[in-house]
């Protein structure tokens, strides 16, 4: 597995297409308002996948787990969203818990993990 | 030489973009450009605190809030340019001076998939600016910008703030693009991203 991280508009989706010559059909990109799909070539905006999460009551991090072997060939990509002050809501502290976590389980998990920073890679594993 | 520092705030971004541009431009002249309009006393606190910071080093300053490429037209092409910052450039370039009401906030959708996030860029303010920070890099005989790195935190923003983050960052990507060196600041310690001294 491939783990990509970064901020927000860094370019990590852009990254990975160009890498890996991704076209759009091999990326399923994750919203706050469905369940995840495994099985496809990459899974985009993990982080909307988390918060979706966070408001259904399911733990990601055990979602992930028991999908091992779904995820274990995929390109993960993921919003670095742990540098700004706690957040006020209950739901956002939650959200950037459960994301942090999981995203240190999917890194520790990773054979590369790679960090975008204004379209520029850096490698960190 | 073009160089993009970016980072976090309060990190020393422009101690230490002073200080680079002081040393590409070997003696020659050298411009602060700066970008910010004082809003109210914190904003003109901040900007004498940075008069102070460069008042020994021999810049000269250019006050530049919008259409940044007539800093070349009022320096000449051979000078050394330190434009601060990007930041505060697109909020001028985005927002009208007097009242600050949001231009095209909604902006123009990207092509599916080339975005992060779900920010829209503000395609008509992005465009202003990359066309006057083109002619700076194509110019100048040295350039360094600085911008700031907003978008690593846990907070849903409302349209207008998520349409300025997409709109910077895709300022930043273009200038790391162009840019011969890149470095972000994290705690005044630097890391290259690109390039180096």
């Amino acid at each position: 597995m491939i783990f990509i991280i970064g901020g927000a508009y860094q370019g990590k989706l852009e990254y990975a297409k160009g890498k890996y010559s991704l076209s759009s059909g091999q990326i399923f990109t994750c919203t706050e308002d469905k369940n995840i799909e495994f099985g496809l070539r990459c899974i985009y905006n993990i982080q909307e996948y988390t918060l979706y999460c966070v408001r259904n009551g399911i733990d990601a991090l055990k979602v992930f787990k028991e999908k091992h072997d779904a995820w274990q060939d995929s390109i993960l990509i993921c919003e670095d969203i742990f540098c700004g002050v706690v957040p006020l809501g209950k739901d956002m502290r939650d959200w950037r818990d459960m994301t942090g976590k999981l995203c240190s389980y999917l890194s520790s998990e990773a054979e590369s993990v790679t960090r975008i920073f204004c379209g520029l890679e850096q490698k960190l594993k | 030489m073009n160089v993009l520092i970016s980072g976090g705030c309060k990190n020393g971004k422009t101690g230490f973009a002073l200080k680079t541009a002081d040393r590409l431009a070997c003696g020659k002249n050298k411009y602060y450009v700066a970008t910010m309009i004082p809003c109210d006393d914190e904003d003109r606190d901040r900007i004498n605190r940075h008069i102070a910071e460069r008042a020994d080093m021999g810049f000269k300053t250019l006050e530049v809030s919008r259409n940044i490429g007539s800093c070349i037209e009022m320096a000449g092409e051979n000078g050394t340019f330190l434009i601060d910052s990007i930041t505060a450039l697109l909020l001028n370039e985005m927002f009208s001076f007097n009242n600050r009401e949001a231009e095209n906030v909604e902006g123009t959708k990207n092509d599916e998939g080339t975005e992060d996030s779900n920010g829209t860029e503000n395609n008509e303010a992005v465009a202003r600016c990359i066309r006057g920070l083109k002619k700076i890099l194509e110019k100048a005989r040295n350039a360094v910008f600085v911008t700031d790195y907003i978008y690593s935190d846990a907070v849903r923003y409302d349209a207008v703030t998520e349409n300025y983050r997409a709109s910077l960052a895709a300022i930043d990507r273009f200038l790391a693009k162009e840019c011969d060196v890149v470095i972000e600041l994290c705690a005044g310690a630097r890391f290259e991203h690109k390039g180096g001294f």
